[in-house]
């Protein structure tokens, strides 16, 4: 099975720092991958062990400052068997819309693919829409919110999913190619030994630019709407000052003014 | 000169913070502590994560690196714990084995080690007429008619003698006298006929009970012994370099974690209407802590790279164990009066850092015997040409 996961490399939101104005200072945050991405990695990792001469490749869309040797390793020692970057300046900002482009033309040139795991959505944004979009530029089936799988083998050639949707638990089996984004809770990402560690850095990892990939970047910037509007700017909302109120409660007079209040506050 | 760790061993590090978030909870450490031992199940956990497999060579299964990066894991899995756990005694007994023992003594050895994360046996040295005069031992093996040798004699600060299975007792060869330097080394289980223990209570570093052991005729064959006949005392002093400055490398990182709690609480206990912090004698107090920490640190990688590079470290090994186990015990004794009251409890683990740091004050060689190493080699280092 080829397996491809699509992996977002965020700042790390411990080390943003929440400047006085509300401003959000980033300048000491390291780059890291995105907290749920590294649960679709493990989950694909699982389920690549399953079938023999499976391949795990890990793809990321970015600016080229989320190169960094420490996270490249980071990934590979996580049981994937390859990563490719696409850094690019115009990476940088970039939303669903063109990341999803970038990956379905990164998918496209690599070749042959069985399955897109992405995670359930990136610590930054979470907007949950890369998955949807990969398969509608890949043109094939998506399913999000997958808790669990199961392989009964390439005879079959059906992965069998199961969702957690917000009333009911869905099963369904599905032939490839797909693409799934998944939740935390279908694998915890492993902890990475020493062995591990010292594979990665010989593991192969490449890097393309936009060119290289041949995106028309004019068009897609056009339909993402990145060209239609500016952020002006990103700030934390003003902090509001929390009333504490003390009732006494050693009467019954007291209880009774507490929840009469508790009460009204509730509606 | 560079400080910075490699990738390796920053991801080394994470790997080794998140394993003790996972598996590592305070109350497990407290339990550990009270019933004095380690859960199967940590020490299991600790041998999937890989851990129990750095430093060993890679024909025996294990993950080879430099010593400088098995000081990395030693300080910081001490730190992010925040106590001593038998994991490091346990790789420096395989590596004992491996280096001394016979292919079917090393076999068995890691045959248990890679199944459970356990080593075979406990270390037998000390006996209480013979400690840091470890040649004045008096347990000694006498050749039998039969070709089978008695044992006879008594041992005792054995770590984990009464629940590891083996114990390696270093004995004198037919003649227990102190001038008789002939020594072997036997691979004894702790169910042979004429073995016996008796607990012995320690007022710190809990988690790892010591015994005495007593021999009276225990029947020993040749093919128990480990390593060359009569060179016991050889391979007994070989790889105390590399024990003392993973003792250390230990008790930095656990120092670390009482400095952790002690700095931050400056900052929170208020006396006289101002966060203590705001005292210079308790500004001193950090100060003072953190060279401490920095100056043991230094020594500690600096004598690691020594190793990694071929050059002796006789003499920075001594230095290393006498001032970091010194330092360290003063760290923790300094967090634990910053605490005031509150440090002299067990509420929390200030005491018991310091207890364990104490402790390494005199086990794998005393800090006078530190002196008693190093003085005369720098003499000698020294002398005018
Ligand atoms: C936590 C812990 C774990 C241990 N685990 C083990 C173990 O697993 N196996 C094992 O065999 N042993 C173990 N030991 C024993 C340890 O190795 C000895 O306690 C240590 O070597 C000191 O020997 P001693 O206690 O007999 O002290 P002694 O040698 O009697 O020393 C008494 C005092 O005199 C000082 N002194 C001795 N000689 C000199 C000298 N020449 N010059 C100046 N001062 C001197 C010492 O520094 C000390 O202060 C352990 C000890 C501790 C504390």
């Amino acid at each position: 099975m080829e397996i491809i996961v699509a992996l977002k490399v965020v700042l790390d939101d411990q080390d943003i720092a929440l400047a006085s104005d509300g401003s959000l200072d980033t300048s000491r945050a390291h780059q890291v991958a995105s907290l749920y991405d590294l649960n679709a990695l493990e989950a694909a990792v699982q389920l690549a062990a399953l079938e023999e001469g499976s391949r795990v490749t890990v793809l990321t869309v970015g600016g080229p400052e989320i190169d960094d040797s420490k996270l490249r390793k980071n990934i590979l020692a996580r049981g994937a068997d390859e990563l490719i970057m696409l850094l690019d300046e115009a990476a940088r900002d970039w939303g669903s819309f063109e990341t999803a482009r970038a990956l379905a033309a990164m998918i496209a040139k690599r070749g042959t693919w069985d399955l897109v795991v992405c995670g359930d959505g990136s610590a930054d944004r979470f907007a949950q829409q890369v998955d949807v979009q990969l398969a509608a530029a890949l043109d094939t089936l998506v399913f999000d919110a997958v808790v669990a799988w199961e392989w009964a083998g390439a005879q079959d050639g059906r992965l069998s999913l199961k969702r957690k949707l917000e009333d009911c638990e869905q099963t369904l089996a599905c032939t490839l190619p797909l693409v799934v984004s998944v939740m935390p809770d279908i694998a915890t990402p492993r902890i990475c030994g020493m062995k591990e560690i010292l594979a990665a850095g010989k593991k192969p990892v490449s890097v393309l630019t936009a060119a290289e990939l041949a995106l028309d970047l004019a068009d897609i910037e056009k339909s993402g709407g990145a060209t239609r509007f500016e952020l002006i700017e990103t700030r934390a909302p003003a902090r509001q000052k929390r009333a504490a109120r003390m009732y006494e409660a050693a009467s019954s007079e007291g209880l009774r003014v507490f929840c009469a209040e508790a009460a009204a506050l509730i509606g | 000169m560079d400080f910075s760790y490699t990738d390796e061993q920053e991801l080394l590090i994470e790997s080794i913070d998140e394993f003790v978030r996972r598996s590592m909870p305070d109350d497990l450490i407290t339990r550990m502590y009270a019933e004095q031992s380690v859960p199967d199940e940590l020490t299991r956990a600790y041998l999937e994560a890989g851990f129990a497999l750095i430093g060993l060579p890679e024909e025996y299964g294990g993950v080879p690196c430099d010593r400088v990066t098995l000081g990395i894991l030693t300080e910081r899995f001490a730190h992010a714990s925040g106590c001593l756990t038998p994991f490091l005694n346990n790789v420096l007994a395989v590596n004992d084995m491996i280096d001394f023992g016979n292919e079917e003594q090393i076999r068995l050895c890691l045959e248990t080690y890679l199944e459970e994360g356990k080593p075979l046996f406990s270390l037998g040295f000390s006996e209480p007429g013979a400690g840091s005069d470890n040649a004045s031992m008096s347990t000694v093996t006498r050749r039998q008619a039969d070709g089978s040798f008695l044992l006879n004699g008594q041992k005792t600060w054995v770590t984990a003698g009464e629940s590891l299975p083996n114990v390696l007792v270093a004995a004198k060869d037919e003649d227990p006298s102190p001038d008789n330097r002939s020594m072997s080394m036997w691979l004894v289980p702790r169910t042979t006929a004429g073995l016996s223990t008796s607990s012995l209570h320690k007022i710190g570093a809990e988690i790892m009970p010591f015994c005495e052991m007593f021999f009276d005729d225990v029947v020993l064959t040749e093919d128990m012994r480990v390593g060359v006949a009569g060179e016991g005392f050889k391979n007994l002093m070989k790889n105390y370099e590399m024990e003392r400055c993973l003792i250390i490398a230990q008790c930095l990182g656990i120092a670390q974690a009482a400095m952790d709690d002690a700095a931050a609480y400056t900052g929170e206990r208020e006396t006289f209407g101002k966060p203590i912090i705001s005292y210079q004698l308790i500004q001193q107090k950090l100060t003072d802590m953190e060279i401490a920490l920095l100056n043991t640190r230094n020594l500690l990688y600096r004598t690691l790279w020594m190793i990694d590079t071929g050059q002796p470290v006789r003499i920075e090994s001594a230095l290393l164990k006498r001032y970091g186990a010194q330092a360290c015990t003063q760290v923790a004794s300094e967090a634990l009066q910053i605490y005031g009251g509150l440090g002299f409890t067990t509420e929390t683990r200030l005491g018991r850092i310091w207890k364990d740091c104490r402790g390494m004050e005199i086990a794998g060689g005393t800090n006078e015997i530190m002196v008693h190493i190093a003085g005369r080699q720098l003499a000698r280092r020294y002398a005018r040409k």
